[in-house]
């Protein structure tokens, strides 16, 4: 009985307890701690689950950065892709998918990844240079330059001026092969000033400014290389070449001596030297001459493009009509018994005569000194590529042009 | 707090309030805690708290099937890009006799997408799924994914979400109108959390589950979304599942080309829906000790593709269709993936193996959409849109071509690459695809499956398309005069002899209505009230009106009230435009019945 009174209450208490326990506020408060359980072991499983994809990821990860080291592309892209399974979104693990994609020449897909990370990070550098580079690939010259600059200014891990340097050099070389010779000129300009006076960088902007037909500035950049380095074989044939184009011919056969005398196998230097010597030797107007001299080069010159124009089968017409314009070989047929020594000492004026025709007829008998043989629009006839004392004489004609 | 607690929620503030309780006890306000609990815990607001929790264990069950279809994959078929042949053909096959096994003795719910599932709770079973279904769901679908079936975790992740749902509900004890409703709310949560969309989470769930637009149900499915979405990213981290470069369309006339997939997509989706209507009949038709075997096979068939060269086409698909997107297969082989693909589904569906629809649909759009894509480039070079645009697209033309979910579809395009710039080529590509599934296959998938499995319930894309009666359908034209309350009776009487009808509208000064019976004036009239107005003789009473564009329903709640009810323009509540009574309204029912 007694037992009997004591339990009543505890079935009270307990009933009790469950009604309480139904309330919606209780149950609400027990969910929210249930929810506190779970979330917390939903925590501790997410630690567990993402810290193995890491793992997995940085492993294939690793592999793929190594086998790109190595240039084993297709690997590369297995393992990169590997990795991605593990972190779809991380940054480093597309863009050496898409570099390793790149390297099997697989633009279209690389292109795919980059514009996304280009989304993500615009100011990357690898990843606009990478565009950049496939938009060079593709033809499509607009977005090539537009990812190049955006390279140029973008941030670089490491030695951030090296990499926006050789991405500037990069673009320039990309311009040069599109001729835009002006753009070009332009970039190496902006380069320059930033380059200082590393010599190997020098020489490679003296060669740019060449393929630029900037030889001012190539020159330039070739002394500069020439100062910390005076032996520097192709700064001496850059510079050489240079001062030739600029029509220094002095300055070039010094410069064109020594690349010769210190690289014997430089035959372009070699053949340029020679038409050097070929200018400095033939041009009757250089200062420090003699009469004597002059009058036998003159002769010599003279006899030279007669054998041009025989060479080109330019013959004297029989009978000219009246009122007709002579042709370059009446003029030299008329003028060659006048051309000796011993006319030019009485009449100077000669030389000026001799040399004008002369002039005329290398320059109307010429063709471009590396295209092929044309038909000359006044000769009508095709002459071959000056070389040798045509050339030499051809590149006089030039350099006393307006005088 | 006493027991009645429960019994009070839902009451009003002052109908709960005790009025014995001493004065002391009451807060400044005049409210005691307990009727400031109870109106807090009205039975509309606590649903809406419980929908948060049920968003919160929805996310943290879908996180946790996520990890277990990770885990599952990495250990079964291991943890690199390129499979090992032993795996790829062992571990779908040996997950398959496991699968079957624990889906005939243990978990026979588990069987199918769980999007039926879920309907049949809301309309046949009051709510209730057993606890033991989201476990099985759980553990099934996340072996068979793991092991490379082709399925996925969208449809499980919905029915966890809803089972888990239901659990909370029984366990709050819930009326039966919202247990009704709670499986759908959870469902909402299960499948935002899988896609990390909650606006197309929402849409389907409105869309073809619930059917329809309830104020009621919607601030409930929205926040169990959000707050799964809010959970599911705290762990997993909140970027879309895609992601591709915005879309330019350089001139309107390249739609023409996202048309032409909206064609390719809803043949595809035909071909798809067709094969599963027509061989998950055959498969459940087979003696049922092949049922032990039948997801076995399947998974050594899928394995053998796999095998062959399309390991892409295993598992939910997700890398392959990033991969697509990236422009990584040529067209061609596109192509082929996508027909892979639709066969693999197709095995591992109708052999019993639990897991979703939604995965495999959206990788066949994706390749197809790619292919579709690569393929007309070939033709037209200088067609603007990437592989990625074009997959995308593909992906929500099989979307509203083979689930018929034509809103959800566009949403959940925008939602899974967060690119909202190719909205227009998703809906002309979408509403082409919807529209030639919607004409070559007039039942949608969902509803096939369910007619397959002996259940009736209803068709939301025929709810959608069914006729709703109005009011202007019911009502005839005012043929009688109108009578006016000014008018003297003599007058009325006058107006009212040209009249057919005995009951007369009358119109109140200024406004309103009422109605008297041509005895009625007549017995007024024999009473000498000849010179009174109208308006002083009648019984004081307004009859409401209605207007045309109303849904005839309406109208019922009131035609049994009175005799006669006047339907009046919205612009002009004073210009009638007809009239309409009970007889009038049964009447159009029965015709529409007949018809």
């Amino acid at each position: 009985m007694l037992e009997t009174q004591q339990d009543k209450p505890a079935v009270a208490r307990r009933w009790d307890l469950r009604l309480y326990i139904r309330q919606q506020p209780v149950m609400l408060a027990l969910l929210a701690v249930l929810a506190v359980i779970c979330f917390a072991g939903v925590s501790g499983l997410s630690r567990v689950y993402h810290a193995q994809r890491a793992a997995l990821g940085n492993r294939w990860f690793s592999r793929g950065v190594a086998d790109l080291n190595a240039r084993h592309f297709e690997s590369a892209v297995t393992e990169s892709r590997a990795a991605l399974l593990y972190s779809p979104d991380n940054y480093d693990y597309q863009l050496n998918l898409a570099e390793a994609l790149i390297g099997l020449k697989r633009t279209g897909e690389a292109y795919s990844y980059l514009v996304n990370l280009w989304d993500q990070q615009p100011e990357n550098g690898q990843v606009n240079l990478e565009l950049a580079r496939i938009g060079a690939q593709r033809g499509q010259t607009g977005q090539a330059l537009r990812y190049y600059h955006n390279a140029i200014y973008a941030v670089w891990p490491g030695d951030q001026e090296e990499k926006r340097r050789d991405t500037r050099l990069e673009l320039i070389e990309y311009l040069l092969s599109i001729h835009a010779q002006a753009q070009g000129q332009a970039e190496l300009i902006a380069l320059e000033e930033n380059l200082g006076d590393d010599p190997s960088q020098q020489q490679r902007v003296g060669d740019l400014f060449l393929r630029a037909h900037d030889y001012e500035h190539a020159l330039g950049a070739y002394h500069i290389t020439l100062k910390s380095d005076p032996h520097h074989e192709a700064a001496l044939a850059g510079a050489g070449l240079a001062a030739f184009q600029l029509g220094r011919y002095p300055l070039a056969e010094l410069y064109l001596q020594e690349a010769v005398a210190g690289n014997p196998d430089d035959t372009q230097s070699a053949d340029l030297l020679k038409t050097t010597e070929g200018v400095l030797q033939m041009d009757p107007f250089r200062r420090q001459l003699s009469v004597a001299h002059r009058d036998e080069i003159v002769v010599q010159t003279f006899a030279t493009a007669g054998e041009r124009l025989k060479s080109c089968g330019i013959r004297a017409s029989a009978a000219t009509e009246p009122g007709a314009k002579p042709t370059l070989a009446d003029s030299w047929a008329k003028l060659k018994p006048k051309i000796s020594e011993e006319y030019l000492r009485r009449d100077p004026d000669l030389v000026e005569q001799a040399m004008d025709l002369v002039f005329s007829i290398e320059r109307q008998t010429s063709t471009t000194q590396t295209g092929p043989s044309q038909t000359s629009p006044q000769t009508g006839t095709t002459c071959g590529t000056p070389s040798g004392a045509d050339l030499a004489l051809l590149l006089i004609a030039k350099l006393h042009e307006g005088n | 707090m006493d027991p009645a607690f429960n019994s009070l929620a839902g009451r009003t503030i002052d109908e709960g309030m005790s009025h014995d309780r001493p004065v002391a006890t009451r807060p400044r306000n005049g409210r005691s805690p307990r009727a400031l609990l109870q109106s807090v815990f009205r039975e509309e607001r606590f649903f809406l708290i419980l929908s948060v929790f049920i968003g919160i264990f929805s996310g943290l069950a879908v996180v946790g099937f996520r990890f277990a279809i990770g885990w599952c994959r990495i250990y079964l078929l291991g943890s690199g890009a390129v499979l090992s042949p032993t795996r790829l053909l062992l571990a779908p096959t040996l997950a398959g006799l496991v699968i079957a096994i624990l889906v005939i003795h243990v978990f026979p719910l588990a069987r199918g997408s769980g999007v039926n599932q879920t309907k049949a709770a809301l309309y046949i079973y009051n709510g209730y799924i057993p606890f033991r279904t989201a476990v099985g769901k759980f553990i099934t679908a996340a072996l068979a994914i793991g092991s490379g079936h082709s399925l996925g975790p969208e449809d499980p992740s919905l029915q966890i979400g809803a089972c888990l749902a239901s659990v909370l509900g029984r366990q709050m004890r819930l009326s039966r109108d919202r247990m009704r409703l709670i499986a759908p709310v959870g469902a909402a949560a299960g499948l935002a959390a899988a896609f990390n969309a909650p606006i197309s989470a929402v849409l389907f769930v409105i869309e073809e589950v619930i059917g329809r637009w309830t104020a009621g149900i919607l601030g409930s499915v929205v926040l169990s979304a959000v707050s799964s979405v809010v959970v599911m990213r705290w762990f997993l981290g909140s970027e879309s599942l895609f992601r591709i470069p915005a879309v330019q369309l350089e001139r309107p006339s390249e739609l023409i080309a996202y048309a032409i997939l909206g064609i390719v997509g809803g043949l595809a989706s035909v071909l798809f829906s067709t094969g599963i209507a027509t061989l998950r009949p055959k498969f459940k038709a087979l003696p049922l000790w092949t049922q032990y075997f039948q997801p076995a096979v399947a998974g050594l068939l899928i394995g053998i593709i796999a095998w062959l060269g399309a390991p892409q086409i295993m598992g939910a698909g997700y890398e392959a269709m990033d991969e697509a997107m990236h422009g990584r297969f040529t067209w061609e082989f596109l192509a082929l993936l996508a027909g892979l693909k639709i066969v693999a589904t197709l095995l591992s569906f109708v052999s019993g193996t639990p897991g979703g629809m939604f995965a495999p649909t959206l990788f066949i759009g994706a390749t197809l959409g790619a292919a579709v894509g690569g393929a007309e480039h070939v033709v037209l070079p200088h067609l603007s849109g990437s592989p990625g645009t074009y997959a995308l697209v593909g992906m929500g033309v099989l979307f509203a071509g083979f689930l018929r979910a034509p809103m959800t579809s566009v949403f959940m395009v925008l939602e899974v690459s967060g690119n909202y710039s190719i909205i227009l080529p998703v809906i002309v590509a979408n509403t082409i695809a919807y529209v030639i599934s919607r004409g070559l296959q007039p039942i949608a998938i969902f509803d096939v499956l369910t007619r397959q499995d002996g259940l009736e319930l209803p068709s939301m894309e025929e709810q959608r398309e069914e006729g709703i009666l109005r009011v202007e359908d019911a009502m005839r034209p005012v043929a009688d005069p109108v009578l006016d309350a000014q008018a003297t009776l003599d007058q009325a009487l006058r107006a009212a002899q040209s009249a057919t009808a005995e009951e007369l509208l009358v119109r109140l000064s200024p406004a309103g209505w009422n109605s008297v019976t041509k005895q009625q004036l007549g017995a007024l009239a024999e009473q000498g009230k000849g010179g009174a107005s109208l308006a002083s003789l009648l019984p004081i009473r307004h009859i409401p009106s209605l207007h045309p564009d109303l849904p005839l329903e309406t109208a019922l709640r009131y035609v049994d009230r009175w005799p006669l009810v006047p339907v009046v323009s919205r612009a002009d509540f004073g210009q009638l435009e007809g009239l309409i009574s009970q007889r009038d309204v049964l009447e159009r029912y029965r015709e529409f019945g007949e018809s």
